[in-house]
């Protein structure tokens, strides 16, 4: 798995867009950033070092309270051009990062999903525009966290 | 022959192509024990999503355990023409895959 991850790693250093970098079909999901762990130490394995500038032009609709933890409905939408990777992070969780999307520029910075929350805590949104990484978060009340979610 | 697990629709607006993806998976963290056995119920869930639109990658999603039971997703496609042809494929941890294709409104 280091090594798949040492390629793909590689490939993302060059400065070909991703869309048009060739891919081996299903060989990149990046496990170490969905490995377990606490948020804190998640979230430095993959922005550490990098400048996080809080953003509210990144738009996040969640419920402030969940009834059902097991599904959370979250819409992030911006008017920001060139938006290329979405990151959804929920700090509580045992697996905190629940998915990172990248974006073609065919797509608006729009998308729906549904999430699982174990407890109260932030959904934490990461736009990467560029070399600059932009943060927004939400704090979502959860009161019924499905057991074993995350 | 299995019927698809993956569903999807389309509808062309003044500004946009909104996708809607209705994906039938499990889910499974490998954290939620099967109620009768108590038993460990084993990870199983989709890692990686992908978007083609008339071949070529408009999307690509990898997912974890966080994400619920049978995955929604809707997304905005800027500029589409009647026809143009949408494939949604998705793996899982299990390396079992499928793929649906779909003409969009």
């Amino acid at each position: 798995m280091q090594r798949r991850n040492f390629i793909r790693h590689l490939i993302s250093l060059t400065l070909i867009p991703p869309f048009l970098q060739p891919r081996l079909a299903h060989a990149a999901w990046p496990s170490e950033h969905f490995a377990g762990g606490d948020f804190a130490s998640r979230f430095e394995q993959l922005f550490g070092g990098q400048t996080i500038i809080d953003s509210p032009e990144i738009n996040i609709t969640l419920p402030d309270i969940a009834e059902n933890g097991a599904v959370v409905p979250i819409t992030i939408d911006s008017e920001l051009e060139r938006i290329e990777r979405l990151y959804i992070w929920v700090e509580k969780n045992p697996t905190p990062l629940a998915a990172e999307f990248e974006l073609s520029p065919e797509i608006a910075v729009f998308l729906t999903a549904r999430i699982k929350m174990a407890e109260s805590c932030n959904v934490v949104v990461i736009a990467r525009q560029g070399q600059r990484l932009l943060r927004n978060q939400q704090w979502v009340k959860v009161m019924q966290g499905g057991c074993g979610t995350g | 022959m299995m019927a698809s697990s993956i569903k999807i629709r389309s509808q062309r607006l003044d500004d946009y192509t909104e996708i809607k993806l209705l994906i039938s998976h499990p889910m499974e963290n490998g954290r939620n024990r099967d109620p009768l056995t108590n038993e460990l119920i084993p990870a199983h869930f989709i890692r990686e999503l992908l978007l083609q639109l008339n071949g070529a990658s408009i999307i690509r999603a990898d997912l974890g355990g966080s994400m619920s039971k049978n995955p929604f997703f809707s997304f905005r496609l800027k500029n589409s023409r009647g026809g143009d042809s949408l494939r949604v494929s998705w793996v899982d941890n299990l390396d079992q895959t499928d793929s649906a294709e779909h003409n969009l409104d």
